[in-house]
């Protein structure tokens, strides 16, 4: 390039970061910079980090405990009773009708409407306690005895969704009905990215092998009315890891970075010309691109990792889109700082013959999840990792289908279940509320109950942020993931 | 002190707080001068006091409300929120400025606070006199006058007058207008959606007369492509999808109402009928079967099919879909806010929703599997009618011919040399036995003919005796029979069939040696169908096939199939030929014929060969077709082969026209009156008070002697004195054109909307609009006509800090293209692109095992289609098939919304993921080797003609020198890369299948191919500018 042009752009490239500084850009210009992808882009250009990486200019409202979080989601909906919530009590009660005082005039799905009878059904699982802190975990999940003293079981969790797709929709985005933007593009939003050649929120899916489980959405890692780069990016199992990462005619890295040289020179001649700083960002785009299209490789790159990792989450971490691989890929970025790491397991939503397929789907996470525990703890990682395991809502503990022959299942449940944290600011070693001897409602659910809303309001605390504060002005509305409800449960707190 | 004693207590409800949203310096009121109460000081209150003191009189704090004028001036025993030109008076003032923390407004505890400036614009509006306003969206709209300006020569039209005062007032002056090769760009992708050609692009540049802008203008407008574009915002608002969403996702068919509306843009259906047929064309006087499709529109709603929800729960999810997608299209109405409770911001009631609830509660419907009511849908799009069809049929084949014609010599020098000796030997079956429990004869020529019991689906196992020992290659032939249905070769419905799978094992006659399966390498055939190519008869896949279009052309047809290695020993072998037929519908071949030979390239043999070794002048008129058909499967251009396929589709076509459309959901209302409830917290199961269909009273009435159901509803949405549609309606046009509208909250024209930056011209716009008729492209016309919109979009620092989003329009447009329109532009400028109005969607390239990643329930779930049929992958994305748990990863990655509910509005981003798109998705790949092909065959011959033609296509414009220069090294690096790595050149050659022009060099082609590549990624590229 000849000198005069050269000095030329650069003017009116230090022109645009000036007034990007002094001014702020368009909306639009704006709203694309402050995408953490792109936004990382620019620290190439030398401009300084703290402008770039925070995503809203107020977020964290106070200081976090959380950095990043790791979101171990059981879809299907893990029987509470069978895993975590021991009740001795059903020993007693196994086999009568499910009284409906209990009952209480909840509503049941239309798979056990029509069931003459709700016999109650005790756990066909063995609990004991682990740890120093006696935690309750049955033998459905023998690994999890090692973290036993490092997670807050939460037994009295509650939603108001009864089947699947309302119920995980309400889980991910606060809204039972499509359209709201989910838990990750919240904190992509809010807090931006740490890491400048990755996404910050990223989505493992596992290779589902039950041919009965229930299907995932596009709209639970959506961005629903945030612009729509905050949208979970997911890493894949097979094929290209991220979508088009790869070059199909495997270009090689010489001359791709030539390509890009070209193609940001013949963007860089238009910019002189027409002015728009939109370009400007476009090229920082394609610089990102290619550093992803290294740095991508290398992260699901596992031949780095020694051997005793694979001893400790189990031979499956070695075939993609297991949960133990993905949560050896979980740990992975949470190293390289990615804010919002979502995992879907999926294979709980058992019907029929529970006992004979829950210890099956309980023996395909129990590993991977606690190694991923013990890992981030011994690596310090775990201090600032929020780690949360759960499903969508609870089981029944009266069986569906014959109670008598042993292959009956547990419908869904909305009024009682367990998930658990780990990690930053989480009370370790914690059970938090009680269930009743039914393991069917929550007694004092008004002090000890954790609505979908609490949990999310908890969470986003554990991240820095006011759940009430972080909004999104859209249709009139200020919007947020709590809705207009939701509190910060003060109980599971460190 | 205070006076407001029952303003204190408890801030009850939770309210978040707006984060940063500071206004734009130009739009804020002027530090001194007159403060415009509408735009300057509703919005304030709106956002800071409605919550509580606005129209929700369920959380109204103090019986204090400032959403209408008696509640802000109201006497409050001796004092006044707000007393005009006392703002020292008025206790408001004191509550927003008052350092006492009990007494503060908005309590401290909201989150929400007044800014200085906002404080002072209250205050000044106070001291000012106080005028109220209605929020000016509610009020009918009036045609203002056209304000004066100094420069009255520069308006195009009205729009500009406008336009021009504002930047008056500013002190800034328009832009030039841009230059044409711009222009044209801009404006044919605003109205079409698609770039110019290059012959366009020439033929305006010379066009000198004053009009001529104006003649491009109607003529794209006229262009078939309009609609197709303009339907495509509208598909986003409809939430138009071709899956139900929700859990398992599953199929639906909507798109004969898609075609409703692409048809209705390109007949310039006025807006208010367009209007009244979508929400109410059911209950027309004799409602024609298309008006009844037009209401497809309020089915295109998610529906549920999981199992164990409860049906009124999900109906009602339906109805309030189609009430708050109805008030967001139509009245720019956030009525989903209502559906809980009282509006917070507008004087819309929780009552008020319910009545509007009523409208579209009357559909016979559930809510599991609630997809009845449903009709046979109309095809509307004349594409589907049969004598329109048959000329086009007639036209294709003739320039067809036209084609074939130029190429004759090219066919003659083939056939002079292509001349070979038959190396075939037909082997007669020993046996030939019919599963199905056909009767086979075998006939003297050594063929086999099925007679007798015609099954559905059909395997044909026969035995072969030969003492070749040398066998590379099977020939079938399917011969035509006169017992044979339509006199084809096949039994089939139509003279089709489909070969699922030709397998084959070879044993020594003598028994030493065990069945060994023969493996086939290749196959061709003298003619495939497309979708349904020879390969697919030995590719392992029972559910694919060979098809040669035989209900079109029954004809025979030959295929050979290559062995690996030679088959045969010393003594006599046993083949075993297992031809399998799973289509269906008894397509399976009835009579053929088996041959062997040693050669593995041998051609289809005697009957090619016979012909080539015919003098052509004493073929027959069958043979010199065979031959043509057979060059053109084998060795003609893509074109040509285009033309074919398209011939062979429009046939297929004509075949289901008659057959009419798919089954289509449609709105109908039950007989009698479902009764309505409001329903506390919105919630299914809690209805309270019974409502009947009414409008909100906040607008005028419904017109006299509308009925109280939709239609009446409709009527009411277009009628002249309502105050929203038309403003609403124009306003997305604008957004269309310059990326903001003037009302920059699409979405929402309520209280809480952003202030018009053009409030008269949005007015007069809106006015303009109903009076013309409701004329949509003539509304289009006016809007691009402009010299508002004909400025150059080049922007300056200066500019860039005075008005940075252009709500000023101090400058030309120029944003992003959408998604669509960026892939649409890669398939028309490579030459790709498959222009066909309307029909079922189409399966375009996608990665591997995105649909069964995330739901691969059997009998719930499916692999996405993968095709290789042009009529699949290279039709505008318009078309594209969308799912909307997975909606197309390409265009998602572009801001495409999942269709799951109503958008207005799509959010522009700029990330790496669209590089990774446009830089590694096959199908820009594939464009661009197209796109070099193009270039290279019709760019001429220099660098500097073809560079020049190339960067034409995709920005209209010549390229500078400095642009040329780094092009010319981009070339250069490549050819010498290229020439180093001959197999990377092949490998880039082979994206995609689309196929490839032989006769250029393959070092040039990929090197070519590298620069397209380039040039797709430009920003300008995918840039309106």
């Amino acid at each position: 390039m000849d000198p005069i042009t050269e000095s030329h752009l650069i003017n009116t490239r230090r022109q645009f970061f000036a007034n990007a500084g002094r001014f702020g850009l368009g909306a639009t210009a704006l709203s694309t910079l402050l995408n953490p992808l792109a936004a990382a882009t620019k620290t190439s250009h030398g401009a300084p980090k703290s402008d770039l990486m925070s995503g809203l200019p107020d977020v964290p409202h106070f200081a976090p405990k959380a950095k990043r979080v790791i979101y171990l989601f059981q879809s299907g909906a893990p029987s509470q009773m069978d895993i975590f919530d021991y009740k001795p009590a059903l020993e007693k009660l196994n086999g009568t009708d499910l009284p409906d005082s209990v009952r209480g005039g909840q509503r049941l799905t239309g798979m056990t409407a029509g069931q003459k009878r709700l016999v109650v059904t005790k756990s066909f699982a063995n609990f004991a306690q682990h740890g120093q802190s006696g935690q309750w975990i049955s033998d459905l999940m023998p690994n999890h005895a090692k973290v036993a003293d490092d997670i807050c079981v939460i037994k009295t969790m509650f939603t108001e969704a009864i089947n699947h797709d309302p119920a995980i929709t309400f889980f991910q985005t606060g809204h039972q009905q499509p359209g709201r933007p989910c838990f990750g593009s919240w904190a992509s939003y809010g807090l931006g990215s740490e890491n400048k050649d990755l996404p910050a929120f990223v989505v493992l899916l596992d290779k589902n092998t039950d041919p009965q489980a229930q299907p995932l959405y596009a709209r639970l890692w959506g961005s629903g009315f945030l612009p729509s780069n905050h949208q979970g990016v997911k890493f894949r199992a097979s094929g290209d890891p991220v979508l088009y990462l790869q070059d199909p005619t495997g270009d090689g890295d010489t001359d791709r970075r030539a390509m890009l040289d070209s193609l940001g020179r013949l963007n860089e001649l238009r910019r002189g010309e027409v002015g728009d700083p939109e370009i400007e960002t476009r090229i920082a785009a394609y610089e990102m691109a290619y550093r992803m299209q290294m740095s991508v490789p290398e992260l699901i790159d596992l031949s780095d990792e020694p051997e005793e990792t694979f001893e400790l989450y189990g031979p499956d971490a070695k075939v993609p889109g297991t949960h133990a691989a993905n949560c050896l890929l979980a740990r992975r970025l949470a190293e390289r700082d990615v804010r919002f790491i979502q995992i879907y397991h999926r294979g709980w939503d058992h019907h029929s013959n529970l006992p004979g397929r829950h210890p099956g789907i309980a023996k395909e996470v129990d590993q991977g999840s606690s190694a991923l525990i013990q890992d981030l703890k011994r690596r310090g990682l775990l201090e600032d990792t929020l780690v949360i395991w759960g499903g969508e809502f609870g089981r029944t503990v009266y069986a569906q289908g014959n109670f008598e022959n042993g292959k009956w299942g547990r419908d869904h449940h909305p009024r009682c279940f367990s998930m658990y944290l780990a990690g930053a600011g989480v009370k370790a070693g914690h059970s938090y509320g009680q269930t009743d001897d039914f393991c069917y409602n929550i007694p004092d659910r008004d002090t000890q109950g954790v609505h979908v809303h609490d949990l999310n309001a908890t969470l986003l605390h554990l991240l820095g942020i006011n759940h009430e504060r972080l909004t999104y002005k859209f249709q009139g509305r200020d919007y947020r993931l709590t809705d207009v409800h939701g509190h910060v449960v003060q109980g599971v707190l460190a | 002190m205070s006076n407001f004693t029952s303003y204190r207590g408890p801030w009850a409800c939770v309210v978040a707080i707006v984060i940063g949203l500071c206004p734009i310096a130009v739009y804020a009121g002027q530090p001194t001068g007159r403060v415009d109460f509408a735009r300057d000081v509703r919005p304030i209150l709106s956002d800071k006091c409605f919550h509580c003191h606005g129209p929700d009189a369920e959380e109204r704090k103090a019986k204090l409300r400032f959403d209408t004028k008696e509640g802000a001036f109201r006497d409050l025993g001796g004092y006044a929120a707000f007393v005009a030109g006392k703002p020292d008076e008025s206790e408001a003032i004191y509550r927003i400025t008052t350092k006492d923390a009990e007494d503060l407004m908005p309590p401290v505890k909201s989150g929400k606070k007044l800014t200085e400036a906002e404080i002072e614009t209250v205050r000044r509006w106070v001291a000012q006199g106080a005028e109220w306003e209605d929020h000016w969206a509610f009020v009918t709209p009036t045609r203002p006058e056209l304000p004066p300006v100094k420069d009255p020569e520069w308006a195009n039209n009205a729009i500009d007058r406008f336009i021009e005062a504002r930047l008056e007032t500013e002190g800034l002056k328009p832009q030039p207008e841009a230059d044409k090769a711009t222009l044209i760009r801009r404006v044919t992708l605003d109205l079409t959606g698609l770039p110019p050609t290059i012959e366009e692009v020439d033929a305006f540049l010379a066009d000198q007369r004053p009009d001529a802008y104006e003649k491009l203008v109607d003529r794209l407008l006229d262009s078939p492509r309009f609609g197709e574009h303009m339907s495509r915002y509208w598909l986003d608002a409809a939430r138009y999808a071709d899956t139900n969403g929700y859990q398992y996702d599953k199929e639906r068919t909507q798109w004969a109402w898609r075609d409703w509306v692409i048809n209705a843009y390109n007949t310039n259906m006025p807006f208010d009928q367009f209007t009244i047929e979508q929400l109410a064309g059911d209950l027309l006087p004799d409602a024609t079967p298309a008006q009844r499709l037009a209401t497809a529109f309020n089915r295109n709603h998610p529906i549920t099919i999981e199992g164990g929800v409860i049906d009124e729960e999900y109906r009602t999810e339906y109805v309030i879909d189609r009430v708050v997608t109805t008030s967001t299209v139509w009245l720019g109405l956030t009525m989903l806010c209502s559906r809980c409770h009282d509006h917070k911001f507008d004087p819309i009631s929780q009552k008020e929703f319910y009545q509007l609830f009523a409208f579209f509660n009357q559909v016979p419907e559930r809510g599991n599997n609630g997809f009845d009511p449903r009709m046979k849908a109309p095809l509307v799009l004349q594409d589907d009618n049969a004598d329109e069809l048959k000329k086009r049929i007639a036209a294709a084949e003739k320039a067809y011919d036209a084609r074939l014609a130029d190429l004759q010599p090219e066919i003659e020098k083939w056939s002079a040399t292509a001349q070979q000796e038959s190396t075939w030997s037909v082997v007669r079956p020993t046996d030939v036995i019919s599963e199905g429990g056909a009767t086979m004869t075998i006939l003297e020529d050594g063929s086999a003919l099925a007679g007798g019991k015609n099954p559905a689906k059909e395997v044909y196992e026969v035995e072969l005796h030969t003492k070749a020992n040398d066998i590379r290659a099977i020939r079938l032939e399917a011969l035509t029979h006169d017992s044979l249905p339509f006199n084809s070769p096949s039994r089939g419905t139509n003279g089709n069939w489909v070969l699922s799978e030709f397998t084959m094992a070879a044993q020594p006659a003598d028994g030493s040696g065990k069945p060994t399966p023969v493996k086939f390498t290749a196959a061709r055939a003298d003619y495939s169908q497309n979708n349904f190519e020879i390969a697919k008869a030995i590719d392992g896949n029972q559910g694919t096939g060979w098809a040669v279009d035989g209900n079109v052309n029954r004809v025979n047809r030959t295929a050979v199939f290559v062995t690996d290695k030679p088959v045969g020993g010393d003594g006599e072998t046993v083949l075993r030929v297992t031809m399998r037929f799973n289509y269906g519908l008894s397509h399976q071949i009835g009579r053929f014929r088996l041959s062997v030979s040693p050669d593995a390239g041998a051609d289809f043999g005697d009957a090619i060969g016979e012909i080539l070794a015919t003098p052509e002048p004493k073929r027959t008129d069958e043979q010199r077709r065979r031959l043509r058909d057979y060059y053109v499967a084998q060795h003609a251009p893509a074109d040509l082969r285009r033309m074919r396929a398209e011939i062979a589709t429009l046939h297929k076509q004509l075949e289901s026209a008659s057959a009419g459309g798919p089954s289509t959901m449609v709105m109908v209302d039950k007989p009698g009156i479902r009764k309505t409830h409001v329903l506390y917290r919105g919630q299914y199961d809690q209805p309270r008070e019974e409502v009947e269909a009414g409008t909100p009273a906040v607008f005028p009435p419904m017109p006299t002697g509308a009925p109280r159901n939709r239609l009446g509803l409709a009527q009411w949405i277009v009628d002249r004195s309502n105050p929203l549609t038309a403003r609403v309606i124009v306003n997305r046009d604008w957004q269309r054109y310059f990326g903001t509208g003037i009302v920059k909250t699409t979405e929402d024209f309520g209280s809480q909307s952003s202030p018009p930056s053009h409030p008269e011209l949005l007015d007069w716009l809106a006015v303009e609009f109903m009076e013309s008729g409701w004329n949509v492209k003539a509304l289009q016309k006016l809007i691009v006509t402009s010299a508002a919109y004909r400025q150059s979009s080049r922007v300056t620092p200066t500019l860039l800090e005075r008005d940075p989003d252009n709500r000023l329009i101090s400058r030309g447009p120029r944003h992003r293209l959408d998604a669509e329109m960026i892939r649409d532009e890669a398939l028309f400028v490579s030459g790709l692109m498959i222009e066909r109005l309307g029909g079922p969607s189409v399966y375009p390239y996608h990665p591997k095992g995105l649909w069964l990643e995330i739901n691969n329930r059997p009998g719930y779930s499916r692999a996405y289609p993968q095709q290789t049929d042009p009529q699949q992958l290279f039709r505008r994305s318009l078309y594209t098939y969308w799912k909307r748990t997975v909606p197309p990863p390409s265009m998602a990655t572009f801001d495409a919304p999942e269709r799951e509910f109503c958008v207005v509005k799509r959010s522009s981003t700029n990330t790496p993921l669209q590089a990774f798109v446009l830089l590694h998705d096959p199908q820009f790949v594939e464009a661009a080797r197209q796109l070099a092909e193009r270039v290279m065959t019709q760019g001429g011959a220099t660098f500097d003609d073809r560079i020049t033609y190339a960067f034409r296509l995709v920005t209209a414009r010549k390229p500078s020198a400095a642009e040329r220069d780094v092009l010319a090294a981009e070339l250069d690096r490549r050819l010498k890369q290229y020439r180093a790595d001959r197999p990377a050149a092949e490998k880039l050659l082979n994206v995609g299948v689309s196929p490839r022009d032989a006769r250029l060099d393959v070092v040039e082609h990929a090197a070519w191919t590298a620069v397209a590549r380039l040039l797709l990624n430009l920003s300008e590229t995918i840039t309106k500018g």
